[in-house]
């Protein structure tokens, strides 16, 4: 399963679908990164930073969207205080 | 003297109306914070291992170790505050970083950890940097011991 959870005020907005069932055409799974995409694409333009957190792996951060990944977290914009 | 009565029974039908309905916005403020609370928490406990989530349960704030010098960690509070810069063991700096539309305590704490970890020079770029003051510095004896 990959996952995009934005941060904001209510906690974080989640949107999932299904690896697996995307690579064979599945219209659910193809609409759900479709979805996916397009809100990641949405925050990026706000300001918002995309990480990608998978379990053993180091955190990254990445500029694109990537349908492989098991969990984007998107931060909205910060400031220094 | 009727219409005296009924101007002052319409008020109370507007007090009335108007308690009601400032009770149930709080209600629903309340609910709905409460929601994204339990869901930044949800989040924090997927992106910390137990031991790191045990530390801030536990002490109020989690240690993260900088990527590129093993001797600095940063300690980011469990509730909104500064980020302590920590050297071989000496309080350096306090950091301040937020996000610019208000969220869930446990997300702050999240932020902090993926830009630490991920992007550690754009984290210090952006976060507003200040000296420890007079109070803090008793606190450099004290972090030894913790």
């Amino acid at each position: 399963m990959g996952m995009v959870r934005v941060i904001s005020k209510h906690g974080d907005d989640r949107v999932q679908w299904n690896e697996q069932d995307a690579q064979v055409g599945g219209a659910e799974a193809m609409a759900a990164i479709r979805e996916a995409e397009r809100i990641f694409t949405r925050e990026r333009a706000r300001g918002a930073t995309a990480f990608r957190v998978e379990a053993g792996k180091p955190t990254e951060r990445i500029e694109l969207f990537d349908p492989q990944a098991e969990q984007i977290i998107l931060v909205p914009r910060v400031i220094g205080g | 003297m009727i219409e005296e009565l009924l101007v002052y029974v319409l008020l109370e039908i507007v007090v009335v109306l108007f308690s009601l309905l400032l009770w149930r916005l709080t209600r629903d403020s309340n609910l709905m914070r409460s929601e994204a609370n339990r869901r930044a928490n949800e989040l924090l406990r997927s992106v910390l291992n137990s031991e790191q989530y045990d530390q801030l349960t536990r002490k109020g704030y989690l240690d993260i170790k900088s990527p590129r010098d093993p001797g600095c960690i940063y300690r980011v509070p469990r509730r909104q505050g500064l980020v302590k810069v920590i050297e071989q063991g000496s309080h350096k700096a306090n950091l301040c970083l937020q996000p610019r539309e208000a969220v869930p305590d446990d997300d702050i704490v999240v932020m902090h950890k993926l830009m630490i970890e991920a992007d550690e020079e754009t984290y210090l770029q952006t976060a507003n940097t200040f000296a420890p003051t007079n109070s803090d510095t008793w606190l450099n004896r004290i972090i030894w011991y913790y």
